[in-house]
């Protein structure tokens, strides 16, 4: 699907601008600068990659990511760590029939430095999907017995 | 068009008071759904993410169909919530129409947070060729 930009038509000098019927000499102008603006904070949601709520919680071992990305099979998802921030990306496709459109879904969380990079794991269960990430444990601060001659 | 809503029922959304009328004290939201129209059924889709087949009520009646279903997971002790942007409230759902479905025939199927419930049209509803004589 082709998302294309709708140019609203405006008339220009059919209507006397003297008169004040209708518009003002300044509408079409308003008119750009409202599109202006409606297109450019209209579109963080974005038609192509749609929003999911991210909950993120921790205990003293792990940290957790829970994404709800109901109805999207388990090769579509992929988590990636890239540069200390998590990225959870999914497709899902709806077939409609002879239509197949597919949204794509994206995020990123960022991690904190504590992260044992290899050792994260996710789950995906009802429709949630959960990464596991567990934390380095703290260097314990090593006791050093100087001996004093 | 009124003439038409009466002749022929429609599966259409109930109106908000039947969700004030809840005697449950948990809040409760609407879910995400879609309903296709084909020549033998309606086939409902229902986004559920959490939500698990023994934490989920499908019942269907003769003028609503209606679907609530619960969270199943709940927060272990020792999480602590750092940002939360889901919400704890059940999902609950109401559609309501008029002996349109035939209940006995209902299936549904639950799969990845994601409900699918198909629901044929009553016998009485399917249009049928009427032979003049």
């Amino acid at each position: 699907m082709r998302i294309i930009r709708y140019n609203q038509p405006y008339t220009r000098g059919y209507a006397p601008f003297f008169r004040g019927y209708n518009r003002s000499a300044w509408s079409g102008l308003e008119n750009e600068i409202d599109r202006l603006f409606a297109s450019t904070l209209g579109d963080f949601t974005g038609t192509e990659s749609r929003q999911f709520p991210v909950d993120l919680y921790e205990d003293k071992d792990n940290a957790y990511v829970r994404a709800e990305l109901p109805g999207i099979s388990r090769e579509a998802i992929q988590v990636e760590l890239v540069d200390g921030s998590l990225a959870i990306s999914a497709t899902r496709k709806t077939k409609d029939g002879d239509n197949e459109q597919s949204f794509e879904l994206k995020r990123s969380v960022t991690v904190p430095d504590n992260v044992q990079v290899d050792q994260i794991g996710a789950a995906y269960e009802n429709g949630v999907l959960t990464v596991t990430l567990p934390k380095q444990e703290a260097t314990k601060p090593k006791k050093i017995t100087v001996a004093v001659k | 068009m009124s003439f038409l809503n009466t002749l022929i029922p429609t599966i259409r959304q109930s109106s908000n008071a039947c969700a004030v009328a809840d005697q449950s004290s948990t809040p409760v939201r609407r879910p995400a759904y879609q309903v296709k129209e084909t020549e033998d059924a309606y086939q409902l889709t229902v986004q559920l993410p959490g939500v698990a087949r023994d934490s989920l009520e499908v019942t269907s009646d003769n003028t609503e169909v209606r679907i609530s279903g619960r969270c199943a997971w709940a927060q272990p002790e020792g999480w602590t919530a750092i940002h939360r942007e889901s919400a704890e409230a059940a999902y609950e759902l109401v559609l309501t129409h008029d002996n349109a479905l035939n209940n006995d025939a209902i299936a549904a199927e639950l799969r990845d947070g994601v409900l699918q419930v198909t629901l044929p049209k009553a016998e009485a509803i399917k249009p049928r060729k009427i032979t003049v004589s």
